[in-house]
């Protein structure tokens, strides 16, 4: 009790005297205080300098999308006006208009995130597995596998490409299919044929997904794989002491604590698959399924008869594509971006 | 710490040959535990592996040691040449001079590349007003580094020159600086020609050494946020400067994230589609007998990839830092 109330006197007494203090000062002594003091101009010199060297990268990144983005609101006319440059004088939102009915954007954006996001989903939860698999479990042969995955990053598919397309389209496991016999499925009919058709159907990426070897799964598993290692092993131990299993740890304590690498991965994933052409344009040869791919191209009403500017006013057309195509990557990812903040409690040990 | 199953096994006394198989599944050790876990968590790599990209693989293998026979009518016949397709393309001149050169320019842009991402991550990760824009203008260049961004950009080519001179594409990276201006702006002070040229050519390649590092930098910025915040305040606690936080503490525990960027980053400068050798690769294949001899060079270009990884992460991987006790 004694204790208590000298220290609460004493608490008083200092905290008045600071005040005090503080009101005694003349104001230009403050503020001279405050504004010139060196931790002061350091801490100014740094965000100004913060400020502009991210200005200037931003410039850079943002430089070629300058041009495109006026140009998308340009009427032809503005094409053949020398005079404009990069300030449309005669603004006009038909690019866009014509894009969005007539090359089906919207169903192009709808199936897009269908397998984008299936695609998205599946290879993070599938290598971050992988990859916890990697760091933290000590069997044979885990260096050799990883190798492998190492393997799998250096060779690009597009080196592979006839015997991916040929793989698929004439789906047979080890001929497992062969070997049941008889019809076997194309989607769902049954045809005289020992093996399944998987091009033109989501499949061929899912179980690539699946298996950690679609596009730069192999960096992701990698990602996922040194994350884990700086995870300390007490964290887990002590989650098996109290009677947790391998998979009850990894979903309850290892999941929640990867989150930034998650969205990470999820999001070159996910805006990697919705701006592929390589994968698309092997696997869906037919055009029933509309994707991203299909809707570069010039809308028939814009075909108009420009005697000077016609390959600056079709090109613009296609970069007004591209800029449709980006638009809703960057809005997911402004979303995403907030899990990327620091303040997950990482270690959750003492001593 | 292992634990001894016949020891166990007496201990209970009524094990019979019939029980003992069940029993020695239920008490594996830990360690074996720990091992059938992690085949469990590797499984989907090792069935895709074997089952999926070994066949497509060995195709393209095999192609690499044989020679092509067109048989009249379509078709084609393999035959087996051994080594022939792989002394080809070794005696090709151009191919080591192009591979030689690649290599050599990669020496100063993949540094270039890791310090640039790593110190954009950090500034990104700070607290500022308008972080959310900056980190969306930054995820750019991730979009736009494959696929179809890029080949809108590629086949408008350099025709597409639009009115006011600015370049549309962002393949075509215009110089921002020449020579002279270095030269003008070092005129007082004594440097070689050399330096000035070294300048310039970083000048001119922060455009592309911009667009190249967006994917280093949000691995950067993931791993970023796994460094505990206590550990931060600890340190401004203990009255360390931002300096020496970040050589003790931002540099060690973002060093694993490095070691992959670095691979990552060697990787995709080799085989990027914009690489010298690769499109080389690209051109043999149009000659005659070029399927062959292309796919044997692209296996031995990867074998070299694969080396070079292997020696430099092993590097690399030395002074790397994992927050664990052995």
């Amino acid at each position: 009790m004694n204790k208590d109330t000298t220290q609460t006197v004493v608490k008083r007494e200092s905290k008045n005297s600071i005040r005090v203090e503080f009101d005694r000062t003349p104001l230009i002594d403050r503020i001279r205080a405050k504004y010139f003091s060196l931790y002061f101009l350091k801490k100014a010199a740094w965000y100004i300098f913060r400020l502009l060297f991210l200005i200037g990268i931003a410039y850079i990144v943002l430089y070629p999308f300058i041009y495109k983005i006026s140009a998308s609101f340009m009427s032809p006319s503005d094409f053949d006006d020398v005079t404009v440059s990069l300030i449309p004088r005669s603004p006009t939102l038909n690019t866009y208009k014509a894009i969005i009915s007539e090359n089906g954007y919207f169903k192009a954006l709808g199936n897009t995130f269908l397998l984008a996001g299936s695609c998205a989903i599946l290879q993070t939860f599938v290598c971050c597995i992988i990859g916890y698999g990697f760091a933290k479990f000590k069997f044979k042969g885990n260096k050799i596998l990883f190798a492998l995955v190492i393997f799998t990053m250096v060779v690009p598919h597009t080196t592979l490409k006839l015997a991916l397309q040929y793989e698929f389209r004439n789906f047979d496991i080890l001929g497992i299919f062969n070997f049941l016999g008889g019809g076997v499925i194309e989607g769902i009919n049954i045809l005289d044929e020992t093996y399944v058709r998987l091009n033109n159907t989501f499949w061929p990426l899912w179980i690539l997904s699946a298996t950690g070897l679609a596009f730069k799964n192999g960096l992701y598993i990698y990602m996922f794989r040194q994350y884990f290692k700086g995870v300390p092993d007490e964290l887990e131990e002590s989650a098996y002491v109290d009677g947790s299993g391998v998979f009850k740890t990894f979903v309850k304590i290892i999941l929640p604590m990867a989150i930034p690498m998650l969205v990470t991965v999820f999001l070159f994933s996910f805006s990697w698959q919705w701006t592929d052409n390589f994968y698309t344009s092997l696997f869906f040869t037919t055009s029933g399924t509309k994707l991203m791919n299909s809707i570069i191209e010039v809308p028939k009403s814009l075909l108009v008869n420009l005697p000077t500017a016609a390959d600056q006013y079709q090109n613009a057309i296609r970069n007004t594509c591209g800029l449709l195509i980006i638009a809703p990557l960057v809005i997911i990812y402004v979303f995403a971006q907030k899990f990327l903040i620091q303040g997950i409690e990482r270690t959750g040990i003492t001593g | 710490m292992r634990f001894h199953l016949p020891s166990l096994k007496k201990g209970n006394g009524k094990s019979k040959k019939a029980g003992s198989v069940k029993e020695r599944n239920r008490i594996a050790s830990l360690d074996k535990k720990k091992a059938r876990a992690g085949w469990l968590f590797v499984l989907p790599f090792i069935l895709g592996f074997l089952l999926i990209y070994i066949p497509i693989v060995w195709q393209s293998i095999q192609l690499s040691f044989s020679h092509i026979n067109y048989i009249q009518g379509g078709g084609y016949d393999l035959q087996n040449v051994m080594f022939e397709n792989y002394k080809n393309a070794l005696q090709d001149p151009e191919f080591l001079n192009i591979l030689w050169a690649g290599m050599k320019s990669m020496i100063l842009e993949i540094p270039a590349i890791l310090f640039f991402s790593l110190f954009v991550a950090i500034l990104l990760n700070q607290k500022m007003i308008g972080r959310a824009a900056f980190r969306a203008i930054f995820f750019i260049p991730v979009i736009l580094a494959t696929g179809l961004i890029s080949s809108i950009d590629y086949s408008q080519g350099n025709a597409a020159q639009n009115v006011s001179g600015i370049s549309t594409g962002s393949s075509s990276s215009p110089s921002i600086v020449t020579a002279s201006d270095i030269e003008s702006l070092f005129s007082n002070m004594i440097v070689g020609t050399q330096l000035v040229n070294i300048v310039k050519d970083f000048a001119n390649n922060i455009f592309d050494i911009v667009n190249r590092s967006g994917v280093q930098m949000l691995i950067f910025l993931a791993g970023l946020q796994g460094i505990s915040p206590s550990v931060y305040e600890s340190c401004e606690m203990e009255g360390a400067s931002a300096w020496e936080t970040f050589w003790k503490i931002t540099l060690p525990m973002i060093s694993p994230m490095i070691l992959v960027n670095f691979v990552y980053t060697l990787i995709d400068s080799f085989t990027a589609e914009s690489n010298k050798v690769m499109q080389y690769i690209k051109v043999v294949f149009q000659q005659v007998g070029g399927p062959e001899k292309s796919s044997a060079m692209s296996w031995f270009y990867f074998l070299v990839v694969i080396l070079t990884v292997a020696v430099f992460g092993a590097i690399i991987g030395r002074l790397v830092f994992y927050q664990r006790r052995d």
